[in-house]
């Protein structure tokens, strides 16, 4: 080999001679210091420091449902559809209907909306913190720009189906934020403004709180009935069997 | 069920691999191409491995980002564990990619000379042209005197290059929004852009894999990729600018010093 490592070498003749550091030893030192640094960093922050503590707001704000005064239109879906996203796709509805033909009264019909939860799965799940609890109202929203499609937030929930859901047009995890951001709509939205599906409903089958709801495995569900004409027609208690008529 | 993201949970690898390509290439000693009896060194060991970690971690980040898909291919993965699959094999050749690409970076810094083999000269586009005439069968040009890479493939380079900045500055981005809160606003750019360089990057790869190894006039300078060498023969043909350089600085050498004139 000949004069391979002249090129990287400096005169060292001069006065400078015992100082100067040659663009080899530099970059072995760039090198070192940096795997020193990475290496320490990772031992400081997993050894040395305490555990981080996940701790967030509770939601400014809570959507109640009540399942046996739902007449499945699917209302609610295309108003969430329509104000988030320009159109009528139940595909891109945050809230979710869903329907057993062969369910009786009142299991033949299940609404499906975000419980907005006092410990969100899906926000301790999300990586880079685009599903996350907005500062101001504690609602559980996400940054579409930082979501990076892993989903696991969809697969965090411990609903089904998963109140995170995946835009498949736009590829990025989506989930209600009680119209906080509905761009496609003209009303304020959020915990103090109005809810498209709750404006929309003709049943009255959603109402909006802002007392935390007691958790259930149900969901948020809330007799919608008492004090109405559903009492007179004898729908104030959930029939055991027997379909609509009970 | 929540898998396990290894972009979140072993960050740190991420960040180490560009350092550990940097000290690499530090306590490296590199060996200049020569004229070995009948055949020609053309890349030592440091560069074959450069080469190859780079070559084949972009071949795998190129295959795990188009399935996971973004904004320009359809994800051809659902979600769940097979999206954490694709993410995890990213991850592995991420790190592969930093440290064969930084390396490569450090040994480039270390001689400058390496890194102006592949830009390319005035010659480039006359060179390029009685190259792919050749090739193409028009018997009217010549085979030019070449240096070590032909000008096609400096201005080639030149693309991979700016390409491969381009997905290192957008993808260490994209590994740092997992650490710190980075602005969505920020990241609304660097998406798209990290997508848009993985095109360019396949539009490339595609090219070179072609020209560079199914090509059978190539494949004496794709086994060179394995072995480092490659015959005289085929140096004075398709390299004659090159060989006539290593030749040149041989002389100077042997000038210079009392060695043996070549090692055998």
């Amino acid at each position: 080999m000949k004069g391979n490592e002249a090129s990287d070498r400096p005169d060292v003749s001069g006065p400078d001679k015992g100082k100067t550091l040659s663009r080899r030893e530099f970059m072995t030192t760039v090198g070192g210091v940096g795997v020193g640094a990475v290496l320490g960093g990772m031992f400081v922050n997993s050894v040395l420091l305490p555990d981080k503590v996940f701790a967030i707001p509770a939601s400014g704000g809570y959507l109640l449902v009540d399942t046996k005064k739902c007449a499945g239109c699917t209302s609610c879906m295309m108003a969430c559809s329509l104000t988030h996203h320009g159109e009528t796709n139940m595909a891109l509805s945050r809230i979710q209907i869903t329907q057993n033909p062969w369910g009786k009264f009142p299991d033949d019909i299940e609404i499906s909306q975000c419980r907005q939860c006092p410990y969100p799965a899906c926000v301790a799940a999300c990586p880079t913190g685009a599903m996350h609890a907005d500062e101001k109202t504690g609602v559980r929203t996400v940054d579409e720009a930082k979501c990076i499609g892993c989903e696991r937030c969809v697969n965090a929930c411990p609903f089904t189906p998963s109140r995170a859901l995946w835009n498949f047009e736009d590829k990025h995890a989506q989930k209600c934020d009680l119209c906080e951001n509905a761009k496609y709509w003209d009303q304020v939205g959020g915990p103090e403004g109005k809810r498209a599906c709750e404006e929309v409903c003709p049943m009255g089958a959603i109402q909006f709180t802002k007392v935390l709801p007691e958790q259930s495995e149900t969901g948020y569900e809330k007799n919608m009935r008492t004090g109405t004409v559903w009492d007179k027609l004898g729908f104030e208690g959930a029939p055991q069997s027997g379909g609509h008529l009970g | 069920m929540s898998g396990n993201l290894l972009f979140d949970s072993a960050t740190w690898v991420i960040w180490l691999a560009p350092f550990a390509g940097i000290l690499a290439a530090g306590v490296t000693k590199r060996q200049d191409p020569r004229i070995e009896g009948d055949r020609v060194l053309r890349h030592d060991t440091a560069a074959i491995v450069e080469h190859w970690t780079h070559g084949l971690a972009t071949a795998v980040l190129l295959a795990s980002g188009i399935a996971l898909g973004v904004l320009f291919v359809p994800a051809l993965v659902a979600g769940g564990g097979p999206v954490w699959i694709a993410m995890n094999i990213h991850f592995f050749a991420v790190v592969v990619f930093l440290f064969g690409t930084f390396y490569y970076g450090a040994n480039s810094l270390l001689a400058i000379k390496r890194l102006k083999e592949h830009l390319p000269t005035s010659d480039a586009v006359e060179y390029t042209k009685r190259h792919y005439g050749l090739l193409l069968g028009f018997k009217k040009f010549t085979m030019p005197p070449e240096r070590k890479y032909f000008e096609s493939e400096k201005m080639a380079y030149l693309m991979a290059a700016a390409t491969t900045i381009a997905i290192i500055v957008t993808g260490l981005l994209k590994v740092l929004a997992h650490s710190i809160g980075v602005p969505a606003g920020m990241m609304s750019i660097v998406t798209p852009a990290h997508d848009v360089a993985t095109v360019v990057m396949f539009a490339f790869i595609l090219p070179h894999i072609f020209f560079a190894a199914i090509l059978p006039s190539s494949w004496p300078i794709f086994r060179s990729m394995f072995t480092g060498h490659v015959s005289l023969d085929y140096a004075k043909h398709e390299h004659a600018g090159w060989l006539a350089a290593l030749a040149q600085a041989d002389d100077q050498t042997d000038e210079q010093t009392v060695a043996p004139k070549r090692v055998a």
